[in-house]
């Protein structure tokens, strides 16, 4: 299955960088109620039920303050409710104005989580060597040494501790001794690998000139049709924004612009942006079953 | 076609005061095999490093190498870095990337070829190398043996004419050494690339050489066919005859003319025409002496361990009894649970059912574990070092006033005296494992728990540490060591034990234990189990066939 995280990694930044783009920009609770829903069912698709709890133990509690916390100190607004003891109004703008924030939050969360399955560091990386290639070596060195310097941490701690060196328990100033002893046998081990990674680099010939960046993805006609689209809509959206068809204000009293075709049409359009992966995932999804019923 | 030549090549470390490589004169066909051997220490490294400009060490040289008829001085980096490939020893420091896909580009990357052409030269490399299932995955996630294969795709990727392998399988397991060296041999074979390799494991290489220079204190004492170097090693009873393989040093030992067998398969059938005319004493092998058992120095009961609650079990139900004063040496494939075993004993893991007993104490229940009961020397030993020099460290193991003395004892029992000025990182595999013995050696252990101890070693460095071992346990110390090296395990261990699949499958003399295995064995077993089944090692057949081997 390709399905759209497969596509080419600058096809899924220009998408991201567009939704993620309107949800934090346009406070319009119509087109944050669609970012919010397609972006929950695509991490749903994504992550499975699993991780979309994972979010939801991060994002309700989140949503609640934000609605909560706004009418507690925004006391802007012509419809009130209530006072507070302390002789501050209670408003309904305000309150709306809470929940709409807490949805753009919510759905801001569930992009970024989509933006975190689909951009795994291979994929930051050639984005980064798109801008410079030593920064995309960098980056990759650096992602490949985190996980040696743990590993390498842990044996010596475990080699230290089974010749009576252990800095976890025994007096304070033992303690830090050890632990320090530890840092310092890591400092001359990341040293001593420096050197003979150098000398790796250097037979393979680092630092010639003209270094190319390689990638293994290759863009495709399917990602340029996706790109098409992709523009295609989000300019359309833009412009309906510029333009001021999405308008919205909370106060001092809520409401929106009127509806009109025009405006109609851009929500349409924003709808069918956020639900692109979705539309394309599950249409490749039934395709290929329609494929395998025929072998 | 002549590809390399060295011609009158002296070199020099600064501020050395003998010559690092003296008179080396070889010339070097393209497409052959050759291997460079001698003991460590011997010149081997900076040899081949010399052939590699972007590596050569500083010092002061003299005398001319040529590559392909130009003065290696003449040659540009970008040729250089193409045409001369280099594989060092350490699979893990050499990966430069995250991803091995991208370790694979890495060569070509730098020598600023376009996205096609570095996607065709990968896909061709991971397809010859059998990469394409780990093609996307990270390079920390790989074991020794694939990192080792990734560093020579990866230098493969650029083409070169000649490969330069620096003892490239000593960090690895036996199997996947063997993995190791047949591609390398495929290399050799299907490519045409000139390789040029320094090993300690002969056994494997020998049979795949075109050509073996043996180097003794930087001066080229033998240079020609596998045949050819046997014979003259032993005709001047040089020590290298001794790190040999097997079917070599029996022939050596007891006939002299005719072919020299190069693997098992050959010295199976010299044996048989051996037999065919001569006499021979099978009753001259030592038998096996009955093992003196004495207390139970470390007791395993059922143990069952797992890394993680979905993970599989890594030890089922196994039971060890170690006797006090033997080496007891545990054996068995990657991933049969070793070093889980030795875990379990120095407590860094516990087992989820089933009991550990230090001399019948359960080992919770010891409040000084490490202060004299338990001495675990790790497969890293580099890990153990902290200061800047040996002796420091030694230093730091020691508290009270006599502590000179006692490093003076260690150290003349482990034989580092001439190293302890020294910085850890500056010692050879064979003298770090001992300097590390060394620093568990003071906390006077008496029990020792050692991790592959002769990874990396050359056979006179086995030997000399077997002999430490041995002066150990004749004190009462009790060893339990985890290793692939058989050959070390039949000559020098009490009994030897093989775990398979979480469980100890047979426990035995060494004598015993070899003799009744059929593939897992030494090949001195291997090849004379027909004619006398109770050998295993080399002197066993050798006294069987009533020869003496030269005192080396």
């Amino acid at each position: 299955m390709v399905g759209f995280r497969n596509s080419h990694p600058l096809v899924c930044f220009i998408y991201f960088v567009f939704v993620l783009g309107f949800s934090m920009l346009v406070m319009n609770p119509i087109s944050l109620g669609i970012s919010l829903m397609c972006g929950f069912l695509y991490s749903l698709m994504l992550g499975g039920k699993a991780s979309v709890r994972k979010n939801l133990i991060f994002v309700i509690p989140l949503m609640f303050f934000t609605a909560v916390l706004n009418p507690l100190f925004n006391h802007r607004g012509v419809t009130i409710l209530w006072y507070f003891p302390g002789g501050n109004p209670l408003t309904a703008e305000s309150i709306i104005f809470g929940a709409v924030a807490a949805v753009m939050l919510a759905s801001v969360i569930f992009w970024f989580s989509c933006f975190n399955r689909i951009f795994t560091s291979d994929k930051l990386m050639y984005l980064f060597g798109k801008v410079s290639p030593a920064l995309s070596l960098i980056l990759s060195m650096t992602l490949r040494f985190v996980p040696r310097f743990s590993g390498q941490i842990k044996k010596i701690i475990t080699a230290q501790r089974c010749i009576g060196k252990d800095q976890r328990c025994g007096k304070v100033t033992e303690r830090i001794k050890n632990g320090g002893a530890v840092l310092s046998a890591m400092t001359s081990w990341a040293l001593e690998g420096s050197v003979i990674t150098a000398d790796s680099m250097k037979a393979r010939g680092y630092g010639l000139s003209g270094r190319t960046a390689f990638s293994p993805f290759r863009f495709t006609a399917r990602d340029f049709k996706f790109l098409l689209v992709i523009v295609l809509l989000g300019t359309y959206t833009a412009l309906g924004a510029t333009l001021g068809e999405l308008r919205f204000w909370y106060f001092p009293s809520f409401g929106g612009k009127a509806p009109t075709g025009f405006s109609i049409s851009v929500y349409a359009a924003y709808f069918i942006l956020c639900g692109l992966p979705l539309i394309i995932d599950l249409w490749e999804v039934r395709r290929w079953n329609s494929l395998r019923s025929k072998i | 076609m002549e590809l390399i030549k060295v011609e009158d090549l002296n070199f020099t470390y600064p501020g050395g005061n003998t010559a690092a490589l003296a008179e080396i004169n070889i010339s070097i066909n393209s497409g052959e095999f050759v291997t460079v051997c001698g003991q460590s220490g011997c010149g081997k490294t900076t040899l081949l490093r010399l052939l590699k400009p972007a590596l050569s060490p500083v010092g002061e040289l003299c005398g001319g190498i040529y590559f392909g008829g130009k003065s290696l001085a003449d040659i540009d980096a970008r040729g250089q870095a193409a045409d001369i490939g280099f594989v060092m020893q350490n699979p893990e420091t050499q990966i430069v990337c995250d991803k091995v896909w991208h370790e694979l580009a890495f060569g070509a990357e730098n020598l600023g070829l376009p996205n096609s052409e570095i996607r065709a030269r990968v896909a061709e490399m991971a397809a010859f190398f059998g990469i394409e299932e780990w093609f996307r995955s990270k390079t920390c996630d790989l074991s020794g043996g694939q990192k080792q294969l990734l560093n020579l795709a990866s230098v493969m990727v650029m083409q070169p004419s000649v490969l330069i392998l620096d003892e490239p399988t000593s960090q690895l397991d036996p199997i996947a050494a063997r993995e190791f060296l047949e591609t390398l041999k495929r290399l050799n074979l299907e490519l045409g690339t000139t390789i040029i390799i320094s090993e300690h494991r002969l056994e494997e290489v020998v049979p795949l050489s075109d050509r073996i220079v043996v180097l003794d204190e930087g001066r080229i004492i033998c240079n020609g066919c596998p045949q050819e170097v046997v014979r003259q090693l032993t005709d001047i009873g040089h020590i290298m005859a001794k790190a040999l393989p097997v079917p070599m040093r029996v022939f050596s030992a007891l006939e002299r003319s005719g072919e020299v067998p190069l693997t098992v398969r050959d010295g199976r059938l010299w044996m048989e025409r051996f037999v065919q005319s001569n006499p021979i004493f099978p009753e001259r092998i030592p038998k096996v002496q009955p093992l003196r058992k004495g207390d139970v120095a470390v007791t395993v009961k059922d143990a069952w361990f797992r890394y993680g609650r979905e993970l599989p079990d890594i030890l089922r139900g196994l039971n060890l009894e170690v006797f006090k004063g033997e080496i007891f040496a545990l054996m068995g494939g990657n991933g049969a649970g070793k070093s889980t075993v030795l875990s379990l004993i120095s407590g860094v893991n516990t087992p989820y059912s089933g009991k550990i007993l230090i001399n019948g104490v359960p080992l919770k229940k010891i409040p000084k574990l490490y202060d004299g009961v338990l001495g675990v020397l790790p497969q890293s030993p580099e890990c153990l070092f902290v200061k800047n020099t040996v002796r420091l460290d030694l230093e730091d193991m020691i508290q009270g006033k006599d502590g000179e003395k006692e490093i003076e004892d260690i150290s003349r029992l482990c034989r580092i005296q001439g190293l302890l000025d020294r910085h850890p990182s500056d010692l050879s595999g064979g003298e770090r494992q001992r300097a590390a013995l060394a620093k568990v050696l003071l906390k006077k252990p008496e029990r020792l728990l050692l991790d592959e101890p002769t990874k990396g070693m050359d056979s006179n460095f086995k030997d000399e540490f077997a002999e430490i071992l041995r002066s150990l346990t004749a004190d009462g110390v009790t060893i339990l060591l985890v290793s692939h090296d058989i050959e070390f395990c039949a000559k020098y261990a009490d009994r030897c034990a093989l775990m398979f699949d979480g469980e100890i499958i047979s426990v035995a003399r060494p004598r015993e234990f070899f003799a009744g295995k059929s593939f897992y064995t030494t090949s001195a077993n291997r090849m004379a189990r027909s004619q006398v089944p109770a050998a295993v090692l080399a002197e066993d057949i050798i006294l069987a066939c009533g020869g003496k081997e030269k005192k080396l």
